[in-house]
């Protein structure tokens, strides 16, 4: 194993504890379903972005597809989404799934850029619909650039790698 | 068990436990999956010497591989010694597959070539040669644009009798130039709703969309500000597959084709690969494809969303694999499908407009399985098998039309096609169904 070239943070430090307490701000966000404020907080270049993860042999290239992916996303396409929640006819979340967002293993990295830092987390997604239906549960690590903006941080992008690659949920009417 | 009437399902009575019931299942499992055509890869994603997918009919895994002489083989994916699954990975490129218990290894076509201590244990070729040995291939393997098909029965008919005169359409999809199609994907997710459930809605529900899809309306990703507009297309069923279509604007080929936002260059490209009656469909008759299944689990659609913040559209299109697990989860195959030789930015382009249409995360699949996952919860239990529901739109009382086919004049393609709302090709896809479930059918090799 070669040393990791990045510059990690100590956990201690300030810009290691406020990007740990965005991702948990976040998380509450997305369980209450607060799409407008989440909006908010992404850069308006953000790409967001979960590539479908393969099954692959242990010596091949590393598994996702380059040209295809659950999400790829800019700022519109999200606002769009968010917008179509807000109407009265998006069956996938009427009624509302319950949705838990928990976020851990957060690490931090010094970025070239004095304004963004790099920021790993692992999220799991507790999702239950209706009243008897099984839950889902869709487990990924996340890779973020934030941006330092006034007062606090921006998401600028996120990359999602989802842990299976056929996903156990019927849709992906959620963030992660 | 009672089967459905066959004649009962034609006339739109459907017995809502189908969609969710055991031994049905197991029926379609081996009357069905075990005879028709599954589509299971398109050549496009296995180009070279060596590459491979892995892909299930049913219960069923299959290496669909490239060999090194470029052959298209379809292997099933069982060691010949003690049935190990060879290839446990989904995707790749590999000259040989070694099973991972003893050893054994096969070439890409198939052959057994390497067995250890073969002359130890086996005394060489005089106890097991090795050139009598191949990896079991699929019954039947056969192709249509690079769509590859497999069939489990040895005595199917030919894969071009099969699809019919369904090829037809399948070219707007697939042949849109010289050079085909390619596919990207696919994406891959479970629903716990019956695989009959979504072929039905992709080969005729145009009643659904202007309220299932609703919200795509409302936000303005499409440019027809009132969903109602469905209701002017036609559906159509030829050989073994049907679908709907949406009615365009005045105009010849070229101009539809453009309001539809294919650029000029893949315009002209059409032109030069669709026959002339082909173009009539579209430049003549003013309909053009939108969703489409072939029997008994492939579908299609192909449709125009705006671009960002523009009045401008770009369209797309998907191919799916409703892949049973059981009689209430299915597995979704979704794959971003674009003519090979369109301009990369259109490529581009389009598949922004797949993604936030369909698949996983598409605005307009997630409320369909929304509702699929619904009817499929609620034909499991006793009360679903007194129920009878009703799939009977577009036949009177008496089971006459309330509307007349469209003559060949207003629609110059193959088979029947029918203005407006109606389930007329779900009963086709269903009476399809029935008689291959039928005890007699079975019957025959």
């Amino acid at each position: 194993m070669t040393a990791d070239p990045r510059r990690p943070l100590a956990f201690d430090d300030r810009r290691h504890l406020e990007a740990q307490a965005w991702l948990i701000d976040e998380a509450y966000l997305l369980d209450d379903r607060r799409y407008e404020e989440w909006l908010a907080t992404l850069a308006d270049d953000v790409r967001y972005v979960m590539p479908v993860t393969l099954t692959r042999a242990l010596d091949s290239d590393p598994g996702s597809y380059p040209e295809m992916a659950h999400y790829d996303e800019d700022k519109h396409s999200l606002s769009l989404r968010v917008a179509r929640f807000r109407t009265q006819y998006a069956w996938a979340e009427d009624p509302p799934s319950r949705q838990r967002h928990f976020v851990t293993n957060v690490r931090t990295f010094e970025t070239d850029s004095a304004e963004d830092i790099f920021v790993e987390s692992a999220v799991l997604l507790f999702r239950s619909r209706g009243d008897v239906s099984e839950p889902s549960l869709l487990s990924a690590r996340r890779a973020d650039t934030l941006r330092r903006a006034d007062g606090g941080w921006l998401l600028r992008s996120r990359l999602i790698r989802v842990d299976e690659s056929v996903l156990r949920t019927q849709n992906l009417a959620v963030f992660l | 068990m009672v089967l459905p009437a066959q004649d009962e399902v034609r006339r739109g009575r459907i017995p809502a436990h189908i969609y969710n019931d055991r031994d049905i299942f197991l029926l379609e499992r081996e009357r069905i999956f075990g005879r028709a055509w599954i589509f299971v890869a398109h050549e496009s994603e296995i180009p070279a010497a060596g590459d491979y997918v892995v892909r299930r009919v049913v219960d069923d895994s299959f290496i669909v591989v490239r060999d090194e002489a470029g052959a298209v083989r379809v292997h099933f994916n069982m060691c010949l010694h003690r049935g190990m699954q060879i290839c446990r990975a989904e995707v790749g490129n590999a000259s040989h597959f070694r099973c991972p218990y003893h050893g054994w290894s096969y070439r890409n076509d198939g052959r057994l070539v390497g067995l250890p201590f073969h002359q130890d244990a086996y005394g060489g070729d005089a106890g097991l040669a090795r050139d009598e040995h191949r990896l079991l291939p699929a019954p039947r393997v056969e192709s249509y644009n690079g769509l590859i098909f497999v069939s489990l029965d040895p005595a199917a008919p030919s894969l071009r009798d099969y699809l019919g005169s369904f090829t037809f359409y399948l070219d707007y999809y697939t042949r849109q130039s010289s050079g085909g199609v390619e596919l990207s994907g696919p994406q891959r997710w479970r629903i716990k709703a019956n695989w009959k459930i979504a072929a039905e809605n992709f080969a005729g529900d145009m009643y659904h969309t202007p309220h299932t899809h609703r919200s795509v309306v409302d936000i303005g990703l499409f440019r027809e500000t009132t969903p109602e507009r469905r209701k002017e297309g036609c559906t159509y069923w030829a050989g073994c597959g049907g679908g709907t279509t949406y009615r365009l604007p005045a105009g010849g080929l070229e101009e539809r084709l453009a309001y539809v936002g294919y650029p000029e260059e893949m315009v002209s490209r059409m032109k030069e690969t669709w026959t002339s009656r082909q173009q009539d469909v579209i430049g003549r008759d003013g309909f053009i494809v939108s969703a489409a299944s072939v029997f008994p689990n492939l579908s299609f659609v192909h449709n125009w969303p705006r671009d960002p913040g523009a009045e401008t559209v770009t369209p797309f299109i998907s191919l799916r694999v409703w892949q049973p697990v059981s009689e209430a989860e299915t597995e979704v195959l979704s794959w971003f499908a674009v003519d090979a030789l369109a301009p990369a930015e259109f490529k581009a382009r389009s598949y922004a407009a797949y993604l936030h249409c369909f698949g996983s995360s598409g605005m307009f699949e997630q409320d369909d399985v929304e509702n699929w996952a619904s009817i499929t919860a609620m034909a499991a239990g006793s009360m679903a098998r007194r129920l009878t529901l009703n799939s009977r739109m577009g036949l009177l009382n008496d089971d006459t039309d309330l509307t007349a086919p469209l003559p060949p004049e207003r629609f110059g393609g193959p088979g029947v096609a029918r203005p407006g709302y109606s389930e007329y090709n779900q009963r086709e896809l269903l009476g399809r169904w029935a008689s291959y479930l039928a005890p007699a059918a079975a019957a025959t090799p």
